[in-house]
């Protein structure tokens, strides 16, 4: 089986998984616990997080929590806001941060959505018009996980901070981190979610970065672990395994982004022989994901098709009578037919130019047959 | 020790009409109640023509009532406390399970006539006892009560004591009418005919169509689920998938846009009665309902019934889609059917479909095709797979 999926989730690799039964059986201790076996496990939570923020080149904290969906809404609903103070979103962003920010707007806060160019990026431009000194929180990610387009979110920042410096400025990073070089001290971003299962790491376990001197207060109470951020006992398995990923990826992060760019660039550019398909990744975003649409076959009813291939890629759309994948092909402005059609492929460091030639052989012959009927 | 509803007493409706037939619809009536309540620890009783359910957990009780009420046969449930028939006893057990105040009467209902009391001696005699344990506070009025306790007696030596009669599915036991073939879709309307077809005693058979890639593995999930909610009154379901794309590939070659569906029906049609009668069913069903879209019209349906000779059941022919929702809320499919993967099969379906077919023109279109090739390819690799009720 060929997966391409991988800006979905990834399948854990084996040293997570080892990682993971050790702190199920041996180190399983509760890191609250006085004694011994607790203070270790305590101890290896820490270097975790050490591990995480030396990565991200951060100068501040970072709290643990159960996914990327998470540590959105810490970011979103855990910071303080000015009653009036204007907030601004990234206008294709994951649905953790959408939603937030309409739950924002319902109470009553002036949530604005900067408008994105057609490759899923944030216009700079634009972004800046939007900004007042009212601004209080913006919020644009890092790489969007429909297209893989990158936004340079620390001269956003930047333009953020210049006419409202007291603004707080968070990136979601899910699709970023472990997959691209960070360097967050030189950037003006206050808040940073990450996620460990697109990394090679289990579901259920994401980190927050938090800037030094930024005010964060929880949004679920309880014990009083992860400074009060994030009451729970600590998933240790899961974050052992997050960090154990992050120091792979890393690790490898030159060859892996070389490779995957290889099996990306050599898909693009047989789509780019189809007439009626237009890939809606720019060429300069992640190297991990290959975004296009065609006019003739139905994203949802192509995935079908390759699933009986053996090949399982992601859609943009999930169906056309479901409003809430009218959002993304609304913000890429993409029109008639090409709504339904998006496919994102996804990679990861496991995929080989091998998987990408049986996928493009694959492809042009389920196309074929498909476009017959889908016009 | 407190009192505890410890039998639950099952009335059975219509079976009673059924002279000769009464044994056979009885012994159904008996397995799909055994079929219901599979995987609880209970006892089955059956006593001068009323079926009781004894020795059961206690915290069973509701799960046992919520899965008698939908047998089909069965009229109402009380749970009943039984007590030996004892004059003391009774009127202990009464107070016990009776409001501490408010207004009430007593119902004797007496096959036992051992007693030496009539049952209107027997009823004043246990509201005796009870006005006098409420020290005051409860009254009796025949007619102007705020609740009303039954005592059954029986002959077994036993009386019954409840306040609750909690109406059944009614209908006719799940099997008694024979075998019926649903058309379920994933809609709205085909569960509900289902259900209203195996209240009238049909054991359900039901056929679906899959179209993948162009309708989702969800969309058949969504099928078995709503077939699973229908086992819960009517039992085991035996469910036939259809592969139909090809079928669907070559009416598009080869017919009109705007007779798509009307022809698409009528191999739907053909397929289904082809396995309902290796099934011996004695009817198609389906959940059409006149007008509701282009291809329940009376033409329409004149056209797609033509290919059949099986009588086609459409118990909701004369309904609004407002009574059939109300329907599928009640027997909770509602939900399960506006789940959004249906409509993902927009490809094949034309901007106007012929509202009015002409059975000679849907004849003449389809001869351009290899109808019974098309079938004996698609009946061929069907996947079959029971639906069976409880737990997924």
């Amino acid at each position: 089986m060929i997966y391409f999926d991988n800006a979905a989730t990834t399948r854990a690799s084996e040293t997570t998984v080892k990682k993971v039964s050790e702190y199920l059986r041996e180190k399983f201790y509760n890191p609250s616990s006085l004694y011994h076996e607790g203070i270790e496990a305590k101890r290896d939570l820490d270097r975790a997080r050490a591990i995480i923020l030396d990565k991200l080149r951060g100068d501040g904290k970072v709290i643990f929590t159960g996914g990327g969906t998470e540590s959105d809404n810490i970011a979103l609903f855990g910071t303080k806001k000015h009653k009036n103070g204007r907030i601004i979103i990234g206008g294709a962003e994951h649905a953790a941060v959408y939603a937030s920010a309409t739950e924002l707007k319902q109470r009553g806060f002036d949530v604005v959505f900067a408008p994105v160019r057609s490759d899923g990026s944030v216009d700079p431009e634009r972004f800046a018009e939007l900004v007042t000194p009212e601004v209080t929180l913006a919020s644009v990610m890092h790489v969007n996980n429909e297209t893989g387009a990158v936004n340079d979110v620390a001269a956003l920042a930047g333009i953020v901070k210049k006419v409202a410096p007291n603004a707080l400025f968070h990136s979601d990073g899910v699709q970023a981190f472990g997959k691209m070089k960070l360097n967050l001290r030189s950037a003006p971003i206050d808040l940073y979610s990450m996620s460990a299962h697109k990394l090679g790491a289990p579901k259920g376990i994401g980190a927050l970065y938090i800037r030094s001197k930024v005010g964060v207060s929880p949004i679920v109470y309880g014990g009083g672990q992860e400074g009060g951020l994030r009451s729970s006992t600590e998933n240790t398995a899961g974050i052992a395994a997050f960090a154990e990923a992050v120091t792979e990826r890393y690790a490898d992060l030159d060859d892996t982004r070389a490779a995957v760019g290889e099996i990306r660039a050599y898909i693009a550019r047989v789509l780019a022989e189809i007439e009626e398909i237009e890939i809606l990744s720019p060429e300069n975003g992640s190297p991990y994901i290959l975004t296009f649409t065609s006019r003739k076959v139905r994203g949802e009813v192509m995935q079908h098709a390759l699933e009986r291939e053996g090949i399982l890629v992601g859609t943009g759309s999930a169906c056309s009578s479901n409003k809430a994948s009218e959002r993304i092909p609304d913000a890429l402005g993409l029109k008639g037919k090409y709504r339904d059609g998006i496919v994102r492929l996804s990679f990861f460091k496991d995929n080989t130019l091998d998987e990408a030639a049986e996928f493009a052989e694959k492809y042009i012959k389920t196309y074929k047959e498909l476009s017959k009927y889908g016009s | 020790m407190a009192v505890e509803y410890n039998c639950i007493l099952i009335r059975f409706g219509e079976i009673f009409l059924k002279g000769d037939n009464r044994k056979y619809f009885e012994s159904l009536l008996i397995k799909n109640i055994n079929d219901a309540l599979r995987g609880l620890k209970y006892t089955f009783v059956r006593s001068q023509g009323r079926y009781y359910i004894e020795k059961y957990l206690q915290e069973d009780k509701d799960e046992i009532i919520s899965r008698l009420t939908k047998v089909f046969g069965i009229h109402s449930v009380s749970p009943t406390v039984k007590v030996p028939t004892d004059v003391e006893e009774l009127g202990r057990v009464a107070a016990e399970i009776t409001p501490k105040s408010g207004k009430f009467r007593v119902t004797v209902k007496r096959a036992d006539k051992r007693l030496g009391m009539t049952s209107t001696e027997f009823a004043a005699t246990i509201g005796g006892k009870l006005l006098k344990a409420s020290g005051g506070k409860l009254k009796v009025d025949l007619f102007d009560y705020d609740f009303e306790l039954f005592v059954d007696i029986r002959e077994n030596g036993y009386s019954y004591l409840f306040y609750e009669k909690i109406m059944g599915a009614q209908g006719l036991p799940t099997g008694c009418s024979g075998n019926g073939m649903l058309l379920l879709s994933g809609g709205i309307d085909s569960p509900v005919a289902g259900y209203v077809m195996a209240k009238r005693g049909i054991r359900l058979y039901a056929i679906h169509f899959h179209s993948f890639p162009y309708t989702s593995e969800l969309a058949l999930q969504k099928v078995k689920d709503l077939a699973k909610k229908l086992t819960a009154y009517c039992g085991e379901i035996k469910l036939y998938v259809v592969p139909f794309t090809e079928i669907q590939y070559a009416i598009h070659d080869k017919c009109p846009e705007e007779f798509m569906i009307t022809i698409m029906r009528r191999f739907m049609m053909r397929i289904a009665e082809r396995i309902a009668r290796a099934n011996n069913c004695g009817a198609i069903i389906t959940g059409e309902s006149l007008g509701q879209v282009a291809s329940q019209t009376m033409q329409s349906i004149i056209v797609t019934n033509s290919v059949v000779t099986l009588p086609v059941y459409r118990p909701l022919i004369g309904s609004d889609k407002s009574e059939i929702i109300d329907i599928a809320n009640k027997i909770d499919t509602f939900e399960i059917s506006i789940r959004p993967y249906e409509d993902c099969c927009t490809v094949f379906l034309p901007k106007n479909p012929v509202i009015k077919p002409k059975l000679s023109d849907a004849e003449e279109f389809e001869s351009r095709l290899d109808v019974e090739t098309l079938i004996e390819k698609a009946v061929a690799e069907i996947a079959e797979e029971i639906i069976a009720p409880g737990l997924l």
